[in-house]
């Protein structure tokens, strides 16, 4: 999909099947481990769960019953699954748009001559590779409430802060702030190697007419960003909308599901609920998604997002 | 020099032949660390009395043991007999998978009606008994002796019924400034399985008697969950906050398991005490129970699955049970255990805390063993949660979540 964007325009398809039809053989022979390996494991798996989103089955029973679509209907029917659309978006809405921002931000300040500059840029990126789980439990006693670092904080100037994990109006945001604790890293290395290609002629010759550094950032640094901030803003949401870990270790999709989000759901429909031909179709419509989502993003960057991909 | 080689190997082999045509059973099981130590003893000791049987014994996370054996049922993979943990039974008892075990009970004259009556519930299917059980657990009341002699409460008397204990709660809160009792407010079977305590100390029951329809919406179980709104909502004596105030000190009462007897000793710095939980003034005693069951599998054949219920029968009866038990801290499934001397002696030495713990077996409720239990529980749990924030009122929360489970039952 990625790469189909610029194909070149062949002079007869015709002529060039005709041309490379000795290569085949050879071709399929080396490509044989991969396909074997990827049959196996990723193609048969997700062929097999399309098949199984057709049936009732809990996994142990003998008999599965056909249903056809009636997983797809009770699905498109529950208020559950609505519920857990609705906190997935804004989950990767929100963790998608902060973690850009805060990433841009960090990235311009630490692409200036500081002091200390690799400390910093190796202090934000250490998040990135910290295992979710690990970050959760964490993250978990930050925000306890009356022993966590975040709500100490918040006294120490005077504000009382929620029960965060525990309450259904702030889970979420405290599962987004770790969310995007998590990205900035990440988005930062990004732009700042993006930064570093921008050549500094530019900079000298906006100077040279007036422009202020605002000016300049504006003018001159986010146009040239914005094939860098496409690309993060696909991974990000793909990223996001398949949040499990996190969830599963921080809240457990609670309280009152209020960080149920479709991955947490997907897997309790599956694991916990023992409903794997319903947990299939949960699978199928968060796919049909996800695709859905990357492709608007790609028609609407057709313009703006040259050479990135 | 060739040829004692090859005479060597031969002679191996045919000894691990002959080794194969004796019984080689396979167990799946998830006890780790000093249980796992205890399981392994005494397999041992079983293959010394027992010459010609082999058991192999497969540790397996208990996170993952429901998913391996689903694999292993439809790939006809089993092994020999595992356990599981007893929410899951009503699934494997109903996969057709497991071998009934009620002709062997019979030929072996084990004795039922010495099992506590609560684990017997699993394992029962149409009538055919699948499972037995072979360790339990259950919830009782631990208190923070230190907490209570600073509010000036007697530190060596727990509460006997919600009066006393709403009366001790206030006190407390009153003069320590610390929380009355902890609740499991986050939701989950964790709310579920303490919540269900109270119901049932209330006189409510969960289910109707043929675990066909929603009763939790009775009267008496709407006054069971009004009870705990009020310790939060009206009183203030609990908070909905993360699970672990009580360890830390900041809780002076909490429902937890028997496991803890073990476990809180060695992790906070105040004083124990542990009891039988209280219940409603005109309510009944009651506590929820876990544990786990044992079975084999359908396809093992009659020679093999006789050689397995052989073990089985023997790891049941009362005096390897009551081994189990010293070595692992389980409850007993047998009142022949729970009275043994030295069982008794154990505990007063070894687990004083553990007594209130042993005693409740007697009344112990099971979960309803139906096929959809955790989805039924993530309801039910919801509801709780939304009373307990006072987003809806008892009676209004119970009869939503009623009208959410009934379709779960069918």
């Amino acid at each position: 999909m990625v790469n189909g964007v610029r194909l070149q325009k062949t002079p007869s398809k015709a002529s060039w099947w005709r041309r490379t039809l000795g290569e085949w053989p050879a071709v399929l022979f080396f490509l044989l481990p991969t396909v074997a390996v990827l049959g196996t494991f990723n193609l048969y798996p997700a062929l097999y769960s399309l098949y199984l989103s057709l049936f009732e089955w809990n996994g142990l029973s003998p008999a599965r019953e056909f249903v056809g679509l009636a997983n797809y209907a009770r699905l498109l029917a529950s208020g559950e699954f609505w519920n857990s659309l609705r906190v997935t978006l804004l989950y990767a809405g929100g963790v998608t748009l902060l973690a850009l921002a805060l990433g841009l931000g960090v990235a311009v300040l630490l692409n200036q001559p500081i002091l200390g500059q690799s400390v910093y840029r190796v202090l934000y990126f250490l998040p990135v590779i910290t295992p979710t789980v690990a970050s959760g439990v964490v993250w978990k006693y930050l925000f306890d409430p009356t022993q966590g670092v975040v709500n100490r904080g918040l006294l120490a100037v005077g504000l009382e802060g929620p029960s965060w994990l525990s309450d259904p109006s702030w889970a979420l945001a405290a599962v987004v702030v770790v969310g995007v604790w998590k990205r900035v890293g990440f988005n930062m290395v990004v732009y700042l190697a993006a930064l570093q290609g921008i050549p500094r002629a530019y900079y000298e010759a906006a100077q040279l007419d007036g422009a202020g550094p605002w000016q300049q950032f504006r003018h001159i640094t986010l146009p040239l960003l914005a094939p860098t901030t496409f690309f993060l803003i696909v991974t990000a949401l793909i990223d996001a909308f398949q949040v499990f870990d996190l969830v599963y270790v921080m809240t457990s999709g609670g309280p009152l599901s209020s960080t149920d989000v479709l991955g947490y759901y997907l897997y309790r429909q599956a694991f916990r609920y023992s409903e794997l031909g319903f947990a299939s179709a949960v699978a199928y419509v968060m796919f049909a998604l996800i695709f859905v989502v990357t492709v608007v993003q790609f028609r609407l960057s057709r313009g703006g997002g040259q050479g990135e991909g | 020099m060739k040829a004692n080689w090859l005479k060597a190997i031969v002679t191996a082999a045919l000894a691990l032949l002959s080794l194969g045509t004796a019984q080689k059973l396979t167990f799946w099981h998830y006890w780790d660390g000093a249980n796992g130590q205890v399981l392994q003893g005494l397999i041992e000791r079983y293959q010394k009395e027992h010459p010609g049987v082999t058991i192999e014994a497969v540790f397996v996370p208990g996170g993952e043991l429901l998913t391996k054996l689903q694999t292993a049922i439809t790939a006809r993979q089993t092994p020999t007999m595992a356990i599981s943990d007893l929410v899951a039974m009503p699934l494997l008892t109903r996969s057709g998978a497991l071998a009934p075990l009620d002709d062997y009970i019979r030929q072996s004259n084990l004795n039922l009606a010495d099992y506590f009556p609560g684990p017997l519930v699993y394992g029962l299917y149409q009538g055919k008994r699948y499972s037995l059980p072979v360790s339990a657990s259950n919830l009782g009341l631990f208190w923070n002796k230190n907490l209570f002699r600073a509010a000036g409460l007697d530190p060596n008397r727990p509460p006997r019924n919600w009066d006393e204990l709403l009366r001790f709660a206030k006190q407390i809160k009153e003069k320590t400034g610390k929380w009355g009792i902890e609740l499991f407010t986050q939701g989950g079977e964790g709310t579920t399985w303490q919540t269900q305590v109270y119901f049932w100390g209330a006189g409510a029951e969960f289910l109707d008697a043929n675990n066909t329809a929603p009763a939790f919406n009775s009267a008496q179980g709407v006054r069971a969950l009004q009870f705990l709104v009020d310790l939060v909502q009206k009183e203030k004596v609990a908070p909905v906050a993360p699970w672990g105030l009580f360890g830390r000190g900041e809780a002076a009462m909490v429902m937890d398991g028997s496991w803890m007897t073990q476990f809180f000793p060695q992790q906070v710095n105040f004083e124990l005490g542990a009891a039988a939980f209280p219940f409603a003034p005109g309510g009944r005693p009651a506590t929820n129970m876990g544990g786990e069951q044992i079975f084999i599998f359908q396809n093992a054949d009659v020679a093999t699955a006789k050689a397995a219920w052989d073990f089985i029968n023997w790891f049941s009866s009362t005096p390897v049970q009551v081994e189990w038990d010293r070595g692992t801290g389980f409850l007993p499934v047998r009142r022949s255990v729970a009275n043994d001397p030295a069982y008794r002696a154990w505990v007063s030495n070894a687990r004083p805390l553990m007594r209130p713990f042993v005693d409740s077996m007697a009344f112990a409720k099971p979960r309803p063993p139906v096929a959809r239990y955790p989805q039924i529980s993530d309801v039910f749990a919801k509801y709780v949660q939304e009373a307990l924030l006072g987003r809806l009122s008892p009676k209004e929360a119970l009869d939503r979540a009623a009208q959410e489970v009934t379709p779960l039952l069918r």
